[in-house]
């Protein structure tokens, strides 16, 4: 977790550099081992509920890490991360039942078909600025919604009912119903968080991360200095939604139904809650968000006031932690490092060069 | 399909009746936005928070006494949104902002299903309203007149003061240039808790409109915000006068796609707010580029 959870910075000088790159295939190997022993935790944690809790905190947690890259990267917010849940999953039932494909394909379909929409949508909307692109996003996921429950929809998405779905064929040699297994499903899940979150980390640190960033900071400098600022931020966009995607297509499969609520804003409120609370500073704080939040909506669930705590948690967060969670613990450890070598303003300079 | 429909008087005030809640809970959103700018995502959470409220007050006194009564309960707690939320935060960057209020949103809905209860309730129309009206030859219910016409007055009155008060033009000036605005002597904090109030009481109004033409229920509050900002955004961020226009707009083809394509009507708002944003970035208004 330490290589991923590690803030993506830019190299600020030359000796940095070959530092970081020489450290790279050792922590390369560390991380491979992680995604390997993390594949047999169902060996070791039998309880279904455990396991498939943690499940939904990792699904959260893929569509966290999406609109998280694109809010550090990019400055947007994704306020209608609900369109890019709700479409693939969908876009799964519907490839099954009406295009009778088989699972493997309509999974590819679905990833594809979304992957190719958000390219459409991103082509408009990243135009806009941060608070347009905001309500933008969220009025898409809430055409998608009306268009999911239109009454000449009813025969294709199922309405306000939803859509059950039946696969045919197999996932990767899993069947429908061994899909719906929290141990059988863990490793699906947590192949498609690992390779997300490797996604995320690698697009942010590579020079087509620095150029968002660049942007993000000042826009009409990039352009003056020769670089394209909107091409860019549309790959960031459809990357984000991406990844969104296969959080969609993972509950899809998981629990082999789509409904409405799924397009709903309070879906999409959920992962960029979850976002919030982690810190979208780090590639891997929308995770630990979205774990934290999943273990909350659990304990807090039966009570019966969820989205209350969920709405003190925002503010609360915002407020006193504009970081996240995991920016507040970076920024103590780093003043506690600080404190000890009195080394710590080259970290700190490397990671005000990545905001 | 028949298309004097469309020129069908009872559809023409539809259309109206739509977009006089609209306008008053758009020209509220764009007021707050001008001043303190901050999109307030908790917008449509008010308004609902008057639509309750209203229906408590017309049970217990009277429609007339909920009219007066909710927006200045609206506004103490704008005034409370002012001076605990906004102005600490007016440092933050507008995205912190507009999370928050977001998560207020979140905070005060179930708030009201504590209170209220989850089921959908109903507020009668005062005796005086109800009924229908013969209107050029079809008959017209009375309540989506009076509708129309506190509507589009609450706009009237609006613009009236914003370009002959003091404290209008005030308003308008740090709309438009806050920085300078504030180096030539306009109290902004002041300012601010007076067209924050002026925001959020506007959205008690409306909710209190509300009620007899739409039902009172635990949904209109994220459903009419969507419609809010789709406003707020197609006129122009900042710009009341766009705002109005974009309400007046959003009205008509929402009312007119419903009597021509019924079945795709629910996308109309949202095919508008694309093809604005297309061909004129900035919205209708001259408002301030967010």
């Amino acid at each position: 977790m330490n290589a991923v959870a590690a803030p993506p910075s830019t190299a600020s000088s030359p000796t940095r550099a070959r530092v970081v790159r020489s450290g790279a295939s050792s922590r390369w190997w560390l991380w491979l081992l992680v995604v390997a022993i993390g594949v047999f935790v169902p060996k070791v944690v039998t309880s279904p509920f455990y396991l498939s809790l943690v499940i939904n905190g990792m699904i959260l947690g893929v569509a966290a890490v999406g609109i998280g890259f694109l809010m550090h990267q990019c400055g947007l917010v994704m306020f209608g991360v609900a369109a890019f849940i709700g479409l693939p999953a969908y876009l799964v039932g519907l490839a099954s039942a009406q295009l009778g494909l088989g699972l493997n394909m309509a999974v590819l379909l679905a990833l594809l078909a979304s992957t190719l929409f958000a390219v459409l949508v991103g082509a408009l909307v990243v135009r806009a600025r941060p608070l347009p692109f905001a309500m933008l996003t969220l009025a898409l996921a809430q055409m998608l919604k009306s268009v999911a429950t239109l009454q000449a929809m009813r025969p294709l998405t199922g309405g306000d009912d939803g859509l059950a779905m039946t696969f045919n064929g197999t996932f990767l040699t899993l069947t429908q119903s061994e899909l719906a297994k929290p141990a059988v499903f863990w490793p699906v899940a947590w192949i498609a968080l690992c390779a997300v979150l490797t996604l995320a980390w690698c697009a942010g640190r590579a020079r087509f991360g620095q150029i968002l960033r660049a942007t993000q900071a000042n826009e009409e400098r990039m352009r003056f200095s020769g670089f394209d600022t909107y091409v860019p931020r549309l790959i960031a966009f459809t990357l984000a939604a991406f990844i969104v995607s296969v959080s969609g297509v993972l509950i899809a499969l998981n629990s082999a139904f789509a409904s409405a609520e799924l397009l709903d804003f309070a879906t999409g409120g959920h992962a960029l809650v979850a976002m919030l609370v982690g810190g979208g500073g780090t590639v891997g704080g929308p995770l630990v968000g979205a774990l934290l939040y999943t273990w909350g909506q659990d304990a807090f669930g039966a009570t019966g006031h969820l989205e209350l705590f969920t709405g003190i948690a925002v503010v609360a967060v915002i407020a006193a932690f504009p970081q996240g969670a995991t920016g507040f613990v970076l920024q103590l450890w780093r003043r506690e490092r600080k404190a000890d070598h009195g080394g710590g303003d080259a970290a700190r300079g490397a990671d005000h060069a990545a905001r | 399909m028949d298309l004097s429909q469309l020129f069908n008087v009872a559809q023409l005030a539809n259309a109206l009746a739509l977009a006089s809640l609209l306008t008053i809970l758009a020209s509220g959103l764009a007021l707050i936005f001008g001043l303190r700018d901050a999109m307030n995502f908790g917008h449509g959470a008010f308004y609902m928070l008057g639509a309750y409220l209203g229906y408590s007050v017309s049970n217990r006194l009277s429609f007339w006494a909920a009219l007066i009564v909710v927006p200045l309960l609206l506004a103490l707690v704008g005034a409370v949104f002012e001076l605990a939320v906004l102005r600490p935060l007016q440092k933050r960057s507008r995205m912190d902002v507009a999370l928050i209020t977001f998560g207020l949103a979140l905070v005060i809905g179930p708030a009201i299903y504590k209170v209220w209860g989850t089921a959908p309730l109903s507020v009668e129309a005062p005796p005086a309203l109800a009924g229908s009206v013969q209107l050029l030859g079809t008959m017209y219910p009375v309540y989506r007149l009076f509708l129309i016409a506190v509507g589009f007055g609450a706009c009237v009155a609006l613009a009236l003061w914003l370009k002959y008060t003091r404290s209008g033009m005030h308003t308008r000036a740090v709309s438009q240039q806050p920085h300078i605005a504030r180096m030539m002597g306009v109290n902004t904090d002041r300012l601010s808790l007076l067209v924050v109030c002026l925001g959020t009481g506007f959205a008690g109004l409306a909710g209190v409109l509300a009620g007899p033409y739409l039902s009172v229920d635990p949904g209109m509050g994220a459903s009419i915000l969507i419609s809010c900002l789709i406003v707020v955004v197609v006129g122009g961020l900042g710009s009341i006068g766009g705002a109005i226009a974009a309400a007046v707009v959003y009205g008509f083809i929402q009312v007119i796609g419903t009597v021509l394509f019924p079945s795709l009507a629910v996308l109309a708002p949202y095919l508008l707010l694309f093809v604005v944003l297309l061909w004129r970035p900035q919205g209708f208004g001259r408002g301030r580029v967010a």
